[in-house]
């Protein structure tokens, strides 16, 4: 049987240039050790087999929007872009700085982009990205929109509790800014989207929505059975459901999607995963029986899980010589977490203008 | 496959435990090593060498390793 999913193709279309923005302050589970109740032999567990060690989080003024205005400014910066140039702002995040208005709108105002220019959110979250520039994809290939700015950024670490362990030592924040533009070259961008709405309570915050509002119940903290406290409008995980969904999905998801540009795993150059954390990233690796080298995995460890913008942190922290350079890279990139939702993307980069992590100024 | 390899995979799959330290009888959830650590490094472990990926409530629905043997056998 074929199998079926939302897959797509576009020509002629190329990111122009990414950047991404940490901020300063860095935490280490090694300084928890209050958290995990003097447990140091749990921790070193935690580091050797899940991989957790440093992760950047914001004070608390701080804001995914925040983030990834500092990374368009130095993107459209780089670019020489002025505002005018841009044509749509998409902005992906879970952790927006309203309920309403979006993002996107918020952005295009403080960028002062041009009236002319498309605005809107995506609520997606490790998948995100990519969800973000299949969207870009598609407005450029439409027409009207020669260059989109993708923003893709979270700041999970304010929706975490603190004495959850389940979460908190996981989760950092970044915030990052993609151009995506026509362009004369010949290369193919190859998508897939998939999503497993049946799981959407894996990964969720239960309350603070429409459906079960903010009330001074579900700001209650309850103790859990393994001793992990949170209230319902912090950040829930299924840790194991969410790791069996990790691994089975993922490499067919990366072999159906190789299969359909035609090519074999041994034509991609690098595998830009999402980074959720080393065990989970080698697990897939192993399972696709690709070479690690090929797969940035020290992102997830220098900056903890950043959510949406973790694959941009990814290419501009550990791939920034090579996608800057001369030769084109082939490189997949894959998202998947929340919904649960996930997405892949095949395309060519080179010579980018720009691919690097920046750090937010600190808050005063 | 045997129980004899399982039990194997199983001591390799779960840290802090000694290889031989376990038998078909063994209460696995009562071990002090079986954590939410151990689920995923031996889900991970049965989902390779067996082909079967068990979940959460499958380890909670059997009690002794021979159980949980008996289990990954019947879903392949």
């Amino acid at each position: 049987m074929v199998c079926i999913m939302a897959k797509s193709s576009f020509k002629q279309i190329q990111i122009g240039g990414v950047v991404t923005c940490v901020p300063p302050l860095e935490k280490c589970i090694d300084d928890e050790v209050e958290l995990f109740g003097g447990n140091e032999k749990q921790i070193a567990r935690l580091k050797k087999t899940i991989g957790l060690d440093r992760r950047r989080v914001v004070e608390s003024g701080t804001t995914a929007a925040d983030l990834c205005e500092a990374a368009a400014r130095r993107l459209l910066n780089a670019t020489s872009l002025e505002p005018e140039a841009i044509d749509a702002v998409i902005f992906v995040t879970q952790t927006p700085d309203y309920s309403q208005p979006c993002n996107a709108a918020v952005l295009h105002g403080r960028l002062d982009l041009p009236k002319s220019c498309a605005a809107l959110d995506v609520n997606l979250g490790c998948s995100g990205y990519v969800y973000g520039l299949w969207l870009a994809h598609m407005m450029v290939s439409a027409g009207g929109c020669e260059r989109v700015l993708l923003l893709a950024g979270d700041t999970i670490s304010r929706i975490v509790n603190p004495k959850d362990r389940s979460v908190a030592p996981l989760f950092g924040d970044g915030g990052s800014a993609t151009l995506i533009q026509r362009s004369k070259c010949e290369s193919v961008a190859w998508f897939s989207l998939e999503t497993d709405g049946k799981g959407f309570d894996a990964l969720i915050v239960p309350a603070g929505g429409q459906r079960s509002p903010s009330s001074a119940e579900t700001q209650v903290e309850v103790t859990d059975a393994g001793g992990n406290v949170r209230s319902a409008e912090n950040l829930c995980m299924n840790g194991a459901e969410i790791f069996n969904f990790s691994i089975t999905e993922e490499p067919k998801a990366v072999r159906d999607l190789v299969e359909y540009a035609g090519l074999d795993l041994d034509a991609v150059d690098y595998f830009v995963f999402h980074q959720s954390n080393r065990y989970i990233l080698s697990n897939i690796a192993k399972r696709l029986k690709i070479d690690l080298a090929k797969v940035p995995i020290q992102t997830v460890e220098r900056y903890g899980n950043q959510s949406s913008a973790s694959i941009p942190s990814a290419m501009c922290g550990e791939l920034q010589d090579v996608l800057c350079g001369a030769e084109t890279q082939r490189v997949l990139l894959s998202g998947f977490g929340v919904g649960l939702s996930w997405a892949s993307v095949i395309l060519d980069m080179a010579k980018l203008p720009i691919c690097e992590i920046i750090e937010s100024a600190p808050s005063e | 496959m045997s129980l004899a390899k399982f039990i194997e995979d199983f001591e390799e799959a779960v840290e802090d435990i000694e290889p031989g330290s376990l038998t078909a009888a063994t209460k696995y959830r009562e071990l002090k090593a079986w954590d939410s650590l151990a689920v995923l490094t031996a889900t991970d472990v049965i989902e390779m060498e067996y082909g079967v990926l068990l979940n959460k409530k499958s380890f909670e629905s059997v009690t002794t390793i021979e159980e949980l043997y008996r289990f990954v056998l019947q879903k392949q």
